[in-house]
């Protein structure tokens, strides 16, 4: 019975340890917080001071920044993280919870532990001297209680290493830094469609407003299968924020792949209003999204709609030939005389710009042959298109078609 | 007696190990030399010193060589020739962007330095000291060169020189 008083009072000194470690500490008004926290971070380019006591332009800045963070409702852990994030493990002061650095939280509890318990021990065996009280029952007992004490002293020093050495939430059981999500994203960007989902959804979940991550993990889905799932994925990313070139651009191919391109067509109106990355504009020039819209569009007999697609394009892009040459095409075959001017004036002026564009010289080629009686002319583009190392095929048949090429 | 000197032996070889363990470990200036490589590009916003405002996400498709500078650093000054040589070779092709974020400087004295040394490539100036912490940037000049993915893939401290540039990038690209 005795023995339970003793292990009672060391559990209780040990739990009052830990509370203390971990107590919340009163509230603080922002810039004392800010200025709590630029006191835990080492200087990256001082020795010993910290970022609060420096004034480099670096430590300055990270003060700014903690303050900037502190305002913004940001806690310790999501600053604690930021920091390490950018400077690495060594400018946070507060030592890991974890890996050899964590025994900084463990040693000092299993030694208070100790000493109390040899205090206690040695107490005991006085008072068992004094007494005359000794024997291999008690040998046993004051084994087991040891035994007991260790394991709870080592418990409590692990309790208080992953509160005090915590890096907060996003933290992973090893102790390191959980991968940002801007690495995950470009992790995502490079990996296979079902990794790359499983990636944007682990941003998601992290950062459930994330519309790069729910724009891509739409366009990964749609690449793999799932073409609901990516219409809810890339709807939401539109609404979350319309102003998203990426998002306007992907929606615009599934709309189209979906044989709605009126719907398609405004995405990329819209799109053209944006600064969107090169990146985009390659993969609208290498899909020719656009000027597959604006065929499609023209083929339902909204000719204002494809041309007003393909003339925002024009005025947009770097490289206009393609959307020339399709706007000349389109013209040409309504077959209204009084839009032929156009049409011959759209397709001179791709060639004006790319020589040696196929589909420019093709369609100049039928349009000098059949509408303009320009049996000449016509042989030299259907010869220049000719000369093309790889012509596309459907345009070779078509002049074939024609008679144009042998 | 002998059960007190095998135990003493066993806390004497815990102890020199704990030593040899702290003795070996990768001491934190190198490691910090290695940050960020390998992770997503830290988001770069702001206006440029010539009024336009530039965004590192607006880049991608490109390879982009982020260069922190300051007019007051005799590197950042001495490696500007190679960095302006670097930008002339890439710019036909178009290939390679390169950004300077001004660190601890003042706008003015970016300008005018940039107008009177060249570099026709869009120089942050204002307001950047958010750029060098998420970049952790600790002493200008420090380079990083971003895939079109968006990934750093290496970071040199000190000055660049155009040879070294090329070599980083022909590594990078794995040709």
């Amino acid at each position: 019975m005795n023995r339970f008083r003793w292990l009672a009072l060391v559990a209780l000194v040990l739990g009052a340890l830990v509370v203390s470690e971990v107590a919340t500490q009163p509230v603080l008004t922002n810039a004392d917080r800010a200025h709590q926290l630029a006191e835990n971070f080492a200087c990256p380019v001082c020795s010993g001071q910290s970022v609060a006591e420096s004034d480099v332009p670096i430590a300055r800045a990270i003060r700014t920044e903690i303050a900037r963070m502190v305002d913004e409702g940001a806690t310790d852990a999501m600053v604690r993280t930021e920091l390490v994030d950018s400077f690495g493990q060594d400018i946070d002061y507060t030592p890991q919870g974890s890996g050899l650095t964590g025994l900084v939280w463990v040693l000092p509890v299993v030694l208070a532990v100790a000493a109390v318990t040899g205090l206690t021990l040695a107490l005991r065996r006085w008072s068992g001297l004094s007494t005359g009280r000794a024997g291999s029952t008690e040998k046993s007992s004051r084994t087991m209680l040891l035994v007991g004490i260790a394991v709870l002293a080592v418990g409590a020093g692990l309790l208080v290493a992953q509160t005090s050495g915590s890096r907060g939430a996003g933290e992973t059981g090893s102790g390191e830094i959980r991968l940002s999500t801007r690495t995950l994203l470009a992790q995502a960007g490079v990996a296979a469609p079902q990794e790359a989902i499983a990636l944007y959804t682990e941003v998601l979940e992290l950062q459930p407003s994330n519309v790069e991550a729910l724009t891509y993990r739409a366009w990964a889905l749609w690449r793999s299968g799932g073409q609901l799932l990516a219409r809810v994925d890339i709807n939401d990313a539109v609404t979350m924020d319309p102003a998203y070139p990426d998002a306007r651009v992907f929606r615009a191919s599934m709309l189209f792949a979906d044989e709605e391109a009126a719907a398609a067509a405004q995405d990329l109106l819209v799109l053209d209003t944006l600064a969107a990355p090169p990146i985009v504009g390659d993969l609208l020039a290498a899909s020719h999204l656009r000027e597959r819209i604006a065929s499609s569009l023209a083929a339902q007999g909204d000719l204002l709609t494809a041309l007003t697609l393909l003339d925002s394009g024009i005025e947009v892009t770097a490289q206009p030939a393609p959307l020339l040459a399709e706007r000349g095409w389109l013209l040409a075959v309504t077959f209204e005389p009084d839009l032929l001017g156009l049409a011959v004036e759209a397709l001179d002026e791709a060639l004006a710009l790319e020589p040696a564009h196929p589909n420019a010289l093709a369609y100049r080629a039928l349009v000098r042959s059949v509408l303009l009686e320009d049996a000449e002319g016509a042989a030299a583009d259907a010869a220049s298109f000719a000369a093309l190392a790889d012509p596309p095929t459907a345009l070779v048949e078509l002049l074939t078609t024609e008679g144009l090429l042998g | 007696m002998r059960s007190v000197r095998v135990k003493a032996l066993l806390v004497g070889v815990v102890l020199l190990a704990l030593v040899g363990v702290m003795a070996t470990r990768e001491s934190g200036p190198d490691r910090m030399s290695t940050h960020l490589v390998g992770q997503g590009a830290p988001p770069i916003e702001g206006a440029t010193i010539d009024g336009d405002v530039w965004r590192l996400d607006l880049q991608r498709g490109r390879w982009v060589v982020v260069n922190f500078f300051s007019t007051t650093c005799v590197p950042c000054v001495r490696e500007h020739p190679e960095l302006v040589a670097f930008a002339e070779a890439h710019a036909a092709a178009g290939d390679v962007r390169v950004v300077t974020v001004a660190f601890a400087d003042s706008p003015g004295a970016v300008e005018e330095f940039f107008r009177a040394n060249g570099g026709d490539w869009p120089v942050l100036a204002s307001d950047t000291g958010r750029v060098a912490v998420d970049w952790g940037v600790v002493a200008v000049p420090e380079s990083y060169l971003v895939s079109p993915a968006g990934f750093v893939v290496a970071k040199v401290i000190g000055g660049v020189v155009q040879a070294d540039l090329e070599a980083m990038l022909v590594e990078a690209r794995g040709s």
